[in-house]
């Protein structure tokens, strides 16, 4: 007689084979955001070095930068480790450790997220919002409720803006010598001007076509719809995202400020094609709205929580003094992800049965109510200005 | 979301390991070892050590809980009520039953004379007499099942076999069509219904081989191929996919009976032998096995015996490192000691190799909750289960989970989320009273 193993059922893990587990969902993620990386790279690099404004050495900084920033994260969670795990302090414990914990794909996405000319000292103070604040403090891969990297996106673009400005901000040297984008972008345009005219929102840009293919302002990786849509398309083919998350959050978006252009008096489709091309909406459709540890676990929790995406972007972008909505209200739903994923669940199970009927009942109602609450405080955004309402609410 | 439909994910079968082999005989063991449990029936015995036993003579019973009713599988000498390790991964009393190789018979095994002018009540206490459990792995009481109030128009046997490794049911089949037929359709009077359904894995074109020659006698008997997907053999997915209905308790609102077809083969010999319910086919598989196979086997065999017949295990297997599974991968057990005994629900024992690797944590992907075929949602459940909140536990239907395992086959994380469910329900079992 022998003493066997214990275990519990199952006992086959699809995880047990080598193409199929967490690992290699987020290596697919880091291999999807390859074509925004090589992108951004010929856009401010590659393309800039051969319009003669920089050097050839400087070519290679967008690169360094976006790199860096996954390297530093790396870096700041392995002394996390290092300073908390008393027990195991050997370079193999750490980097067994780090291989279940992905930490570069906040560095990365946090260099994506960021503008080109943004001192290194900024990126740094960054991941460290990021990673230690954002995801080891709360306990690490798994635990966290903020999506790491936007956290410390928006950390530092409450505080540290100006800094990054003055460093040269958003231009890239070939971009910040064009005399029509008046040293702004797309987004700041609509802000400063608070009209709703092609003349001034896309005009100065080129078409919407540049807006699609990304030869615009803005930070390193937000502004091509189309590298990003490559990478989106990997993702839903590798099974590592739901198609619908981005898909039901552009939509809405795209939907919203159709609406709002036609307030105000242009029912043209080149608004809401505008508004979803410019600014992170792509991005975060594609790479932060699906993240799975910070958005709900279930479809119906995901659906609700595009939806709601959708509309807070269009209420902070609007109404209310900031540029870029984006940001804000995804860090302001990561607070939801919990009670989003639990009410959908018992919808999931209760269907229209009691408590599952009123829940429904309650996010759908939310969900109109502050749709409509959008529009028309939207449609007046270009006479009456409110400031700091998506504070209010 | 609003049309709730199970699709069931492919799961490599891995069935091959012991397809080939045909079905063997273990029918002569030296020692059987009766379990005095039955799925949650403690039973009582009714012979004494020093009793001579014949086959077929009832040797324990619980009347108070479903008149459960164990028989011996050999005939010979009670030498002891000693512990065996059981399926259901604890040790229990058995009766050990020493063989005296005679074959003798208890009286009532005779050839049935009129087999076809019983009625739907004479079926149905030879069912109960016979103590018919059912084979796939629930060891309910049959009887039970057959003596509902409700309109039956159709019985189905279960011939999927949706765990990976298993062959016994197919092997059992292959080699027994016809009675596979003829207990179908004594199921079907008994239960006063008018159709039999052989619902069997459509990959599995040789059950259609075999049956199909004898269908000619039996034109009430269709048969039903389903997709190759796991749980394609769950009760109320068949049930769905043969007639298109669902239910919520038992399958009797639809109409239906579901039988394993293992069942279905052994209440023919119930009917036309008065055989009771004394032997069982068993796969012993996986790859700790060298050359795995199917056997027929007393209840109460040594299942040490079996693997000595499959030419004992792989070389140089390190136990620690290998799991010993009593039933399928999915639903199965570990069992800690290699020394079980075969009971009426085990279907097979698997030796398969641990897999050991570092695992992140449960990311929150929703995979879990996508191929739940309950609809379930797991990771809630267990986040419920942590807080100890019952009423949330029940709003998310925790005791609807099957136990299937799927989810905790699909989560990237190998995260242990299926125990974790299970616990919830069990919870919400106990906090309900
Ligand atoms: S074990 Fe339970 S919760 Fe998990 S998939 Fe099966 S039925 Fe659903
Ligand atoms: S338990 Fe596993 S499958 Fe379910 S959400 Fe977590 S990681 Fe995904």
């Amino acid at each position: 007689m022998a003493r066997f193993a214990g275990g519990k059922a199952p006992f086959l893990r699809a995880s047990d084979e080598k193409d199929y587990g967490t690992k290699v969902m987020m290596k697919d993620f880091m291999i999807a955001l390859l074509p925004v990386i090589l992108f951004t790279w010929y856009k401010n690099g590659i393309q800039v070095y051969l319009d003669g404004n920089i050097g050839l050495l400087e070519m290679f900084y967008p690169l360094v930068f976006i790199l860096l920033g996954g390297f530093i994260s790396v870096m700041m969670e392995g002394i996390f480790v290092f300073v908390t795990n008393k027990e195991d302090r050997s370079l193999k414990g750490i980097m067994t450790k780090l291989s279940v914990s992905f930490s570069a794909i906040p560095g990365l996405i946090l260099a994506l997220l960021l503008p080109l000319y943004t001192p290194i000292w900024v990126l740094i103070f960054a991941a460290f919002i990021a990673t230690i604040i954002g995801k080891m403090i709360f306990g690490g891969f798994g635990h966290n409720i903020f999506n790491p990297a936007l956290l410390g996106y928006t950390v530092v673009g409450f505080t540290l803006m100006g800094v990054i400005n003055n460093a040269g901000g958003l231009f890239n040297a070939s971009e910040a010598i064009i005399d029509s984008y008046a040293g702004a972008t797309p987004l700041g345009a609509l802000a400063s001007s608070g009209q709703i005219n092609y003349d001034i929102l896309v005009a100065p840009y080129g078409s919407l076509w540049d807006f699609f293919i990304g030869t615009i302002p803005g930070a390193l990786g937000e502004t091509s719809a189309l590298a990003i849509m490559f990478g989106g398309l990997y993702l839903v083919i590798r099974k590592v995202i739901k198609w619908y998350t981005p898909v039901i959050y552009v939509g809405t978006v795209f939907g919203l400020s159709w609406i709002i252009g036609a307030l105000s008096g242009d029912a043209g489709l080149w608004f809401p094609a505008y508004s979803v091309f410019s600014g992170g909406v792509m991005f975060a459709a594609v790479f932060m709205a699906t993240e799975p540890v910070t958005t709900p676990t279930n479809i119906l929790g995901k659906v609700f929580f595009a939806l709601f995406l959708g509309v807070f972007t269009v209420l902070f972008r609007f109404v209310g003094s900031l540029p870029e909505g984006v940001a804000t209200s995804l860090i302001f739903l990561n607070i939801f992800t919990l009670p989003i994923d639990k009410f959908t669940a018992v919808i999931r199970t209760k269907r229209f049965t009691k408590p599952g009927g009123l829940y429904f009942g309650i996010l759908t109602g939310l969900l109109l109510v502050l749709a409509v609450y959008t529009l028309v405080k939207a449609g007046n955004m270009y006479t009456v200005y409110i400031p700091y309402l998506g504070w209010v609410i | 979301m609003i049309f709730q439909k199970i699709k069931g994910v492919f799961i490599d079968g891995k069935k091959d390991l012991c397809k080939k082999s045909p079905l063997k005989e273990y029918l002569s063991p030296k020692y059987v070892y009766i379990p005095l449990l039955q799925r949650t029936s403690n039973l009582k015995a009714e012979v004494k050590v020093g009793d001579e036993v014949k086959v077929g003579q009832v040797v324990a019973t619980n009347e108070q809980q479903m008149n459960v009713r164990v028989h011996a599988s050999v005939s010979g000498k009670v030498t002891a009520i000693k512990k065996v390790w059981h399926s259901s991964g604890k040790m229990v009393d058995a009766i050990e039953i020493e063989n005296n190789f005679q074959n003798q018979l208890t009286e009532s095994i005779k050839r049935e004379e009129n087999v076809d002018s019983l009625t739907r009540e004479q079926l149905i206490k030879k069912m109960e007499l016979a103590g018919i459990t059912g084979l796939g792995g629930a060891g309910f009481p049959t009887h039970i099942k057959y003596k509902t109030k409700a309109k039956i128009d159709t019985v189905i046997i279960n011939a999927v076999e949706c765990e990976p490794y298993l062959t016994c049911d197919y092997h059992f089949i292959t080699t027994y069509p016809e009675k596979l037929l003829k207990g179908a359709t004594y199921m079907m009077k008994a239960a006063d219904a008018t159709k039999v359904v052989i619902a069997y894995k459509i990959n599995n074109k040789q059950i259609r081989e075999a049956v199909q020659p004898f269908l000619p006698k039996f034109p009430h008997v269709e048969l039903f191929p389903v997709k190759n997907v796991y749980p394609a053999g769950w009760e109320k997915f068949i049930v769905e996919q043969v007639t298109k209905k669902t239910y919520n308790g038992l399958p009797a609102e639809a109409g239906v009976i579901v039988n394993n077809s293992a069942t279905a083969i052994t209440f023919a010999d119930a009917v036309e032998m008065n055989i009771p319910l004394i032997a069982r086919p068993i796969s012993i598989t996986g790859e700790g096995i060298k050359k795995p196979g199917s056997f027929y086997v007393p209840i109460g065999t040594k299942v040490s015996e079996l693997v000595e017949l499959c030419g004992g295990y792989v070389e140089g297997l390190d136990p620690l490192k290998y799991n010993y599974i009593a039933g399928g991968p999915m639903t199965g057990r570990a069992i800690f000691i290699d020394d079980l005994v075969v009971n009426d629900t085990l279907g097979a024992v698997i030796v398969k190799p641990v897999i050991e690797g570092l695992h992140p944590e449960c990311l929150g992907c929703g995979k879990c909750a996508d191929v739940c075929p309950a609809f379930l949602t797991p990771t809630e459940i267990k986040k419920a289960f942590e807080r100890k909140d019952i009423k949330l536990l029940s709003d998310l239907n925790a005791n609807k989970c099957v136990e299937c395992g799927l989810c905790s086959y699909i989560c990237p994380s190998h995260v242990e989320i299926t125990e974790a469910v299970a616990k919830g329900k069990d919870l919400l079992r106990k906090g309900a009273k």
